[in-house]
């Protein structure tokens, strides 16, 4: 099947980036501090580059078989019935990812803004906002990728900036942390919030560049990655790192303690929130898209657009399981650890495996630019 | 012969009715007429005398050879009749003797007739056809081809300003409802060989006349071919506007956008038909289609680009706030009022409460009950005669502004809030995107009654969604700005001065790019010569001159 080759280097790192920055920033400072105590920076950026491995890989092998994904791929490399029980693990595995997304979001909603509105109904609004957008082809996805990145980068950045005055580099010290045993997992919990950069192995067969896709990944790897780490930096300047475990959300708290200059508005942790809808959005939209779209691909099929409703119960119920916030948290970082088997470590035995048998696509021409 | 014949007999036993004349010519195709006077014009007289301005007038050419001239009276021009066709055909012919058919028909045609738009036609469902548009037919007694005279002439309005479109400073013509008149105002604005007008003929009742109108060199050929595929394949019985045509031809027939503009403006036209798009126009609609169009183009106007660059662009951002005054404002209202007031700063909470103690609605329907009421004075405007119109704005301005915060039945600042919202979408200049937004945010309001801010963004996500997701004719909705353009960008939020824009849109993938010439930029980077400088001049004490006041 030929996809259209339509996106560029530009809005594939685009997508990276609005795809990895969602819903996880604002608990990240959190989970950093947990697990590193004044380390936080630094776990966070072992987390980053473990990641980032994860994404090389994803991208080698994505440039090694430049017209498939790596639902199709995994079917030549490892053959058929092994390729198949992975992908149906990739699948269900972003599907509880999605769910668990759209659980946190719709938490801190009703927890923050919407008080007396149910759960469920915040939920499944934002769930059914990105099961009909999937119902675009991979060319409007990129567009709406690239139309949000603005809005999702700018109040992160404004945030930061207006925060600096509360800030105190004290707060940092020391680096290494003064409880530095529990850093391991923090690395992995850290790392698992950027498994959405697997959405990857989906827009390589229709980039116009394959060859160039390690540039999209270093790029998006590098702005997302950086802003998560001056997240994590400006909470802990701003809170010190025993404020920071107290607070469920400490982005959002970062939010409250600044206000905009001339008091245009007195308090902006809701207009953030506002704004950071859309960032949540383009994370689900992308791992429902990336489900549906292994779905098709798993099943050989031409559309995708019956998949994008099918999905949405079943997302639904996922979402519901945890009781509360304390559950759906530990059920957070359970699955995001689990995941890392997937994103990181079943591409890299792929990766491997490839070289072994020298298993390589059809060479993609390279057609030139109009 | 023989069909006519036969066709007698059976007209004959049917007492000379033929049903209906268009059925009847479906039918009978290909037929023609034949050399015999009489049976020509009583087929004739079968098929069009039903209409009493159809009008038979018999006489003998150059006094020897009988004929008939056959027209329709309220389409044609009389006194072109009279002088260019009945005069030179009744005087005496330049050389006596009796010539036979073809003679006759070449001395007619090649020496008597000085009628500039003459043509022989043979077949009888052209010639109906030609009667109905306003041509008049000659026969004449032997002769098998009948005579086609061009004598057209319909009553039109005056070429007048456009009157959704108006500009301050700019050309001041409009369109009227003419196709013939509408293409010669492109015409004289592009005079280059470069420009093609494709006729067809859309309307299975009407046959309205349809002008595809593009630069060739410009607009890429494969754009033409799909326009006139898609016209092609409009089978309907009516086309009255152009409009009619627009949505057969759009791209998503569901959007609540437009994706083809349409404007009075032959100078707007000529500009999108340089930037390598295609017009269509039709005949009796004063408006004509652009296609592909893109959101952007909606936001602007051709007052833009006869503007200087800074006070253009400047315009052009308030118009961007204006579009999005009129799409969320009230939501954002509805939303911060009924769920956040914890944004508003404190001293304004103070007086935004003070304003709706006594109102006993929410939020959410007092802005709703309030844009109804607004969009209904609105709806009510445009049709009103002027006469009326200024008693309706009093009423208007009194009850749903001033009486109504009296009465307690709305806060005034949601007074304030619907009059940007309204203000707002009357600032944008293309009328059919902006009644879009108009009503798009009649849902806003409500997303932002049930769920506040969160409501509005997932409002507003959606709308964006939507646009991201249209085409018009292969264009994405969005670009330049998604995907991302350089060359496009300078003409989007601002409008850069011309001599930055050397490219047309990429978008069109033109077949020729360049707008501007290499040597430009240097000759605009020269130093002025400053011809009247004074020390250039020179400093002669000269005479007073005339009328010197000092």
């Amino acid at each position: 099947m030929e996809t259209p080759r339509e996106i560029t280097v530009l809005q594939a790192a685009i997508i990276l980036i609005s795809t990895i920055i969602g819903v996880g920033v604002l608990a990240l400072p959190r989970i950093a501090v947990l697990s590193g105590d004044t380390g936080a920076p630094l776990v966070t950026l072992l987390g980053i580059l473990l990641a980032f491995f994860g994404l090389v890989m994803i991208t080698l092998l994505g440039m090694r078989f430049p017209n498939q994904s790596l639902i199709r791929y995994s079917e030549v490399i490892l053959g058929k019935p092994m390729a198949r029980f992975g992908s149906i693990v990739i699948i269900a595995f972003f599907a509880v990812l999605t769910a668990l997304a759209s659980r946190e979001f719709g938490e801190v909603v009703i927890t923050s803004v919407l008080r007396r509105t149910p759960l469920e109904i915040t939920v499944i609004v934002m769930l059914l906002l990105a099961a009909i957008t999937t119902r675009n082809d991979i060319t409007t996805f990129a567009y709406i990728h690239h139309f949000y990145s603005p809005i999702i980068l700018a109040p992160v950045i404004l945030i930061v900036i207006l925060s600096l005055k509360n800030a105190e580099v004290i707060r940092l010290l020391p680096i290494w942390g003064n409880e530095p045993n529990g850093m391991f997992i923090g690395v992995l919990t850290v790392a698992a919030l950027f498994q959405g950069f697997f959405i990857l192995t989906m827009i390589i067969p229709s980039m116009r560049r394959p060859d160039r896709a390690m540039t999209a990944s270093i790029w998006g790897m590098t702005i997302a990655g950086g802003l998560y780490l001056i997240i994590v930096i400006a909470s802990l300047a701003v809170f010190g790192a025993e404020e920071v475990k107290l607070l469920l959300w400490p982005t959002l708290e970062l939010a409250k303690t600044t206000s905009l200059p001339a008091n245009i508005l007195e308090r902006l942790d809701a207009a953030f929130l506002a704004v950071w809808v859309t960032a949540v959005f383009t994370t689900l939209f992308s791992s429902y898209f990336l489900m549906i779209h292994a779905t098709t691909e798993l099943f050989q099929l031409r559309n995708h657009r019956m998949f994008s409703l099918f999905f949405l119960p079943f997302v639904f119920i996922i979402a519901m399981v945890p009781d509360n916030v304390l559950q759906m948290y530990e059920l957070i970082e359970i699955v995001g650890r689990f995941g890392l088997l997937i994103t990181v470590v079943y591409p890299t035995i792929l990766w491997v495996v490839a070289l072994i048998r020298k298993k390589r696509g059809k060479n993609h021409a390279t057609r030139t630019n109009r | 012969m023989s069909f006519w014949k036969r066709k007698k007999n059976k007209n004959r036993s049917n007492k000379g009715s033929i049903g209906v004349p268009h059925q009847f010519l479906e039918k009978h195709k290909n037929e023609q007429i034949t050399g015999n006077l009489e049976d020509t014009l009583a087929i004739i007289q079968k098929l069009l005398g039903a209409s009493d301005d159809m009008v038979t007038r018999r006489f003998h050419v150059f006094k020897e050879y009988a004929a008939a001239l056959v027209y329709c009276s309220s389409l044609v021009d009389h006194t072109l009749i009279n002088m260019d066709v009945m005069k030179p055909l009744m005087s005496t012919p330049p050389k006596g003797g009796h010539w036979n058919e073809n003679r006759l028909k070449e001395v007619i045609k090649d020496e008597t007739l000085y009628h500039s738009d003459l043509r022989l036609e043979i077949d009888l469902a052209k010639i109906v056809h030609a009667i109905h548009c306003g041509e008049t037919i000659i026969f004449i007694e032997g002769i098998k081809d009948a005579f086609v005279v061009g004598t057209r002439k319909i009553e039109k309005r005056a070429i007048d300003q456009p009157g959704t479109e108006q500009v301050i400073r700019g050309p001041r013509e409009g369109f009227i409802e003419q196709i013939g008149t509408n293409l010669s105002l492109l015409r004289y604005r592009l005079q280059t060989a470069d420009f093609r007008i494709k006729m067809m003929e859309v309307g299975r009742v009407t046959k309205s006349k349809v002008a595809i109108c593009y630069i060739e060199g410009i607009a890429n050929p494969k754009l033409v071919e799909e326009v006139k595929d898609r016209i092609g394949a409009i089978d309907m019985d009516v086309v009255l506007d152009v409009g009619y045509i627009e949505q057969f031809i759009e791209d998503n027939h569901l959007s609540p956008f437009p994706q083809i503009q349409n404007t009075e403006r032959p100078d707007k036209t000529v500009a999108q038909l340089v930037e390598g798009r295609v017009a269509i126009l039709a005949d009796g609609s004063p408006f004509a289609l652009i296609v592909p169009t893109v959101f952007h183009q909606f936001y602007q106007t051709p007052e833009d680009y006869a503007q200087r660059f800074l006070v253009a662009s400047a315009i052009r951002i308030i118009r961007l706030i204006s579009l999005f005054f009129s799409l969320i404002t009230s939501s954002l209202y509805v939303a911060i009022i009924s769920f956040n007031p914890e944004l508003i700063p404190t001293q304004f909470a103070v007086a935004v409460a003070g304003g709706r103690a006594g109102v006993p609605f929410p939020a959410v329907v007092e802005v709703f009950v309030m844009e109804v009421s607004m969009e209904i004075l609105r709806e009510a405007t445009v049709r009103l005669p002027q006469q009326v119109g200024g008693a309706l704005s009093i009423v208007g301005v009194l009850v749903i502004g001033q009486a109504a915060v009296s009465a307690g039945f709305v806060s005034p600042i949601t007074v304030v809030v619907i009059a940007l919202t309204t203000i707002g979408s009357f600032a944008t200049p293309a009328y059919n995107a902006a009644i879009a937004l108009r009503l798009l945010r009649f849902p806003i309001i409500i997303l932002a009654g049930i769920f506040g801010l969160y409501g509005v963004m997932v409002g507003i996500i959606l709308i964006i969604n939507h646009m991201l997701s249209l085409r018009s004719y292969g264009v994405p909705y969005m670009s330049p700005i998604v995907p991302g353009n350089y060359q496009g960008m300078k003409d989007i939020v601002i409008r850069a001065p011309l001599w930055w824009m050397k490219k047309r849109p990429a978008s069109l993938h033109t077949a020729n790019r360049e707008r501007l010439g290499d040597d430009v930029m240097q000759k605009l980077k020269q130093p002025p010569s400053n011809t009247l400088d004074p020390v250039d001049v020179g400093n002669r004490k000269e005479d007073s001159p005339d009328g010197d006041t000092t």
